[in-house]
């Protein structure tokens, strides 16, 4: 295990960091934003939780891509890590490593950070941060709070700017970035089917009329809720907001305005199509079960 | 084979499956995306914890298979060092529509069975999650099929009765657990009411009806050739039954007519050796179109059924 282990004095002397950054080699892009996958979040603190008992944080990779001032960070991984009073060592080696084989098996992404579970960021953070700014120029440095602190879990990304004199004291500070959690559409259904779990460690549902009268008794507590903010503006009981009147007037001028007789027809088309659909697909079953079960007798 | 009751999913898991095979579907590149599962067994539950999950390139080429051979084996010893779980417990694959039932997946399943008696295989489903369902299921090969395929390659009409294996109990289906741990729970709290912009209250779309029907004239197309095949292989056997039949009796008056003659009777030809058995049909490929065939016919069923109430819905929003 230790022969992965390289201490940052060896590193930099190999690749003599300080002369690049003297001559300014590393030009840092601007970043503004940062818009985390919450796969990375659950990966975090996955790697928390299987961290050996000696270690009080845990740090890792994070790739994405960067695009006009934003850092979309899309997957993370652990890289293996040992922090003492003294001093601090972590796997180089394997994290380049791996970073190459995610690269090839997902092109367009590469470094972007890395990351440490708990809010502190001491000497060691900057040093780990020098070894990511190789990689990439400007690396954002996401933590998350795992102790709770606060009774909260949060999430904190910088970057860091360099502070000082020229050819004098150099160094530099984190500085925050706002960060924002994003995912796709079929990512917010996870995470929706998640949170319905949350607590319980019930059997997922994945029954279809069931969500729909689920969903069903959402709209009808929303509906409520807008009802009852409309009867309070009417009343005069609290001041009109235009911008949500307006939002208003599309949402209910968005229903199509069409005859009732074109309506009922169509309806009526559609459920014929479905009630014939469902009669064949019912046919075609039973159909191969008779099949099937001659098959056994003969 | 133990039965297994379930099998646990972490929920990390779940949301590496779905990114993986929404972007490679947001690319185009491939529809069919697939990886490897780790996990470990629980042997005082009895249950298989999946606990982490990578993708794989896909392997059409030779060259791609081996770098995935090598892919696998360098993560295997990466994960070690961070105490991620490295064992290989099965493998997920995007497959639109349940068209997953064919021979590739019956073959790897089984490798994996073979392997390691609870290895799974988790099936994600993309079409419809965007619509609003998250669908993952889980598949295994039940006992009388695994242990009917490792004697064979290919069944007959014949093994299939003795074993009782029909298409409905080719695969089992296991169903899936998802387990978090409690700061994972924390972090759902944290990541707090997620904007849901997909509605559950999408119409019955033609397109997707529309191709649901497509696959399953597809698969009726394919039984029929195969009862086709059946038929003129049992033709086959009945002819060769008559040809027999008919040359032993030619022979039998042969015989008579030469005693008769007083000459020697020809000599007792083994008849076995002169009509050759034709070759039996393989029933394989039968089964998993009549599987996929029902699985798209359960799909459909389901699809008509909340249509038709989301249909009363629209109506009454509208009149």
């Amino acid at each position: 295990e230790y022969g992965e282990f390289q201490t940052f004095q060896h590193y930099f002397k190999q690749i003599n960091l300080s002369k690049m950054a003297a001559e300014g080699r590393t030009v840092a892009p601007p970043v503004r934003k940062v818009i985390i996958h919450p796969v990375v979040l659950f990966n975090i603190v996955d790697s928390f939780e299987r961290r050996n008992d000696n270690c009080k944080r845990v740090i890792g990779t994070l790739m994405g891509r960067y695009d006009k001032g934003v850092i979309y960070v899309t997957e993370s991984f652990a890289v293996p890590h040992q922090e003492t009073d003294e001093e601090v060592s972590m796997g180089m080696d394997y994290a380049m490593r791996i970073s190459e084989m995610q690269k090839k098996v997902n092109t367009n992404m590469y470094t972007v950070g890395w990351y440490s579970s708990g809010i502190q960021i001491n000497d060691y953070s900057s040093l780990i941060h020098s070894f990511y700014k190789v990689q990439f120029p400007s690396p954002v440095h996401l933590t998350l709070d795992t102790a709770l602190k606060e009774q909260k879990m949060k999430i904190n990304t910088h970057i860091t700017l360099p502070i000082g004199v020229k050819n004098g004291t150099e160094g530099c500070i984190f500085t925050p970035v706002p960060h924002e959690i994003k995912g796709s559409e079929a990512d917010q259904v996870c995470l929706k089917f998640f949170q319905g779990l949350k607590g319980t460690r019930k059997t997922p549902n994945f029954n279809d009329p069931e969500q729909i009268v689920h969903s069903c008794d959402d709209m009808m507590a929303q509906i409520n809720v807008i009802l009852g903010y409309v009867k309070q503006v009417s009343a005069g009981e609290i001041p009109m907001d235009k911008e949500i009147g307006r939002q208003l007037m599309e949402v209910v001028q968005s229903i199509p305005n069409l005859e009732s007789d074109t309506i009922t027809n169509m309806l009526n088309s559609h459920m014929q199509d479905l009630l014939a659909v469902e009669y064949l697909t019912y046919l075609t079953r039973q159909q191969l079960a008779i099949g099937a079960r001659i098959n056994q007798i003969l | 084979f133990s039965p297994h009751p379930s099998h646990y999913l972490l929920s990390q898991v779940i949301m590496k499956i779905t990114r993986n095979c929404q972007d490679e579907l947001d690319k185009q590149l491939d529809p069919h995306v697939s990886g490897v599962l780790l996990g470990l067994i629980n042997e005082n539950k009895r249950v298989l914890e999946v606990t982490h999950c990578f993708p794989l390139m896909n392997s059409d080429t030779d060259e791609s298979m081996e770098i995935n051979r090598e892919h696998m084996l360098e993560m295997e010893r990466s994960l070690r060092s961070v105490n991620i779980d490295y064992q290989q417990v099965g493998f997920y694959q995007s497959t639109y529509l349940n068209t997953h039932c064919d021979r590739n997946f019956l073959d790897s399943v089984f490798d994996y069975l073979e392997e390691m008696n609870e290895a799974i295989a988790i099936i994600y489903d993309p079409l419809k999650t965007k619509l609003g369902h998250l669908s993952l299921r889980a598949f295994k090969l039940s006992s009388a099929a695994f242990n009917l395929y490792k004697a064979e390659k290919d069944f007959t009409a014949e093994m299939l009765r003795d074993n009782m294996v029909t298409y409905e109990n080719l695969f089992q289906e296991i169903p899936v657990v998802v387990k978090n741990s409690s700061l994972t729970n924390v972090l759902l709290c944290e990541l707090g009411h997620v904007q849901d912009t997909t509605s559950y209250f999408t119409l019955p779309t033609s397109s997707y009806l529309e191709k649901s029907m497509q696959l399953l004239l597809g698969g009726l197309d394919e039984i029929n050739q195969d009862l086709l095949k059946i038929n003129k292989y049992q033709k086959s056997v009945y002819k060769k039954q008559t040809d027999m039949m008919k040359y032993i009796q030619d022979r039998k008056e042969e015989n008579d007519r030469m005693i008769r003659e007083g000459l020697k009777p020809l000599p007792e030809e083994d008849v076995n050796e002169l009509f050759k058995d034709p070759a039996p049909v393989g029933r394989l490929e039968s089964l998993l179109s009549a599987n996929r065939i029902t699985s798209h016919c359960d799909m459909i069923e389901e699809h008509v059924k909340s249509g038709i109430g989301k249909l009363y819905l629209a109506d009454s929003f509208m009149s």
